[in-house]
């Protein structure tokens, strides 16, 4: 299977979502990447299938009284992008730190 | 799927998602508003965020969700008209406009540039002719449509695609050897002469080329570039069985088998026509 060449940005991007960040501002916070490149990028890792986008479930939004959001997961084929993105940019792995729940 | 805020956002910002979402294609809008109601919420909401910070957020956010509308309404187009006929077209007539903008630049005038075209045009007109005859006599008359089965009204529809794109192709030729060689006409005028006759031979034979190659490879029926190249059989069996590419339409009008060589049974590309609901019936 060959792996897409992702952008500097797209790669963090991704990698950030691979660390458990799975809100679009979360993903803005954690990079410092502006809202106008992570949405676009987000719908394009979408549209290559490397993320999947689903919606809270309402009952979960509900009872900590706000509204359901759109989370990102990332797919299997985006599980490998992530790591050839590691390896391309080494450095990633230390820009992200990992999520504490 | 609507979700109902818990409280609502501040004016400003229901004005502008309302603004917004007219870039965004109705069958996503809906869906696109939720997102971002539920983003702006929680930024307005989020406790980590201070007052001070985040009227900065919610102009980047402002920014963020403006990108995605247009990403979304451009993304429509792309899929709308990505190998269209009318894509086709329009971009060789934007290049024809944009060979004639670079001609107006190198001439000064419009005037010069008229003076130009007008003596050279009647040449090309003469040239024309036997670059056409030269093209079709030469093409491989296995890339040429045989008896493609289908309506008339496709048939009419292809041809008239295919004469337009080519007169497309013709006059962006004779513009492109006009601008290649404006820069020498004022020092070098017969030798500027004589290289626009080649120019535009040598632009007219590639874009007639292309232009017969990119009919064969489009769908008889909706005009779009056929798509997902699959090489199909073995060159070492080509004695005993067919091998070549096969293409297909994206919208499942039909298949073209295209064969590697040209062999007795096999002399010619064939266009295997998929009846509607052709994908139901082989999934069952």
């Amino acid at each position: 299977m060959s792996t897409l060449r992702l952008s500097h940005s797209a790669a963090l991007i991704l990698k950030a979502l691979s660390l458990g960040y799975c809100f679009g501002f979360d993903v803005m916070e954690v990079t410092g990447l502006p809202s106008g490149t992570v949405y676009p990028a987000l719908r394009r890792l979408e549209r290559d299938e490397l993320v999947v986008s689903k919606w809270e479930p309402e009952e979960e939004a509900a009872s900590n009284q706000r509204p359901a959001r759109r989370y990102y997961e990332v797919t299997r084929e985006g599980k490998a992008a992530a790591l050839a993105a590691t390896q391309r940019y080494p450095l990633l792995a230390h820009l992200v730190p990992e999520k504490h729940s | 799927m609507s979700h109902g805020l818990p409280s609502p956002l501040p004016l400003f910002d229901r004005i502008l998602l309302r603004t917004v979402a007219k870039a965004v294609p109705f069958s996503e809008r809906e869906e696109w508003l939720d997102t971002w109601q539920a983003e702006l919420w929680h930024v307005y909401h989020c406790s980590r965020n201070r007052r001070s910070r985040t009227f900065g957020v919610i102009a980047d956010l402002s920014v963020g969700l403006t990108c995605d509308a247009v990403w979304l309404r451009t993304d429509s187009w792309r899929r709308a008209f990505s190998g269209t006929a009318i894509l086709c077209l329009v971009s060789l007539l934007g290049l024809c406009v944009l060979s004639t903008l670079l001609g107006l630049a190198l001439s000064g005038s419009w005037h010069s540039l008229s003076l130009n075209l007008g003596g050279q045009f009647k040449r090309f007109l003469i040239e024309t002719p036997l670059v056409v005859f030269v093209t079709f006599a030469t093409a491989s008359h296995r890339h040429l449509e045989q008896n493609t089965p289908g309506k008339k009204i496709y048939w009419i529809k292809r041809q008239l695609f295919f004469t337009t794109k080519t007169a497309l192709v013709l006059l962006l030729a004779f513009l492109l050897s006009v601008d290649v060689c404006m820069p020498i006409r004022m020092s070098l005028l017969y030798t500027a002469d004589l290289l626009q006759i080649l120019f535009s031979v040598f632009f007219s034979l590639i874009g007639l080329r292309w232009s017969f190659n990119d009919r064969e490879q489009r769908c008889k029926q909706c005009l779009r570039s056929l798509a997902t190249p699959a090489r199909v059989g073995r060159p070492s069996h080509n004695l005993l069985e067919w091998n070549g590419s096969e293409l297909i339409c994206k919208q499942g009008h039909g298949l073209l088998s295209i064969p590697e060589m040209e062999t007795s049974w096999c002399q010619a590309s064939q266009w295997v026509e998929q009846t509607p609901g052709w994908d139901q019936a082989a999934s069952a």
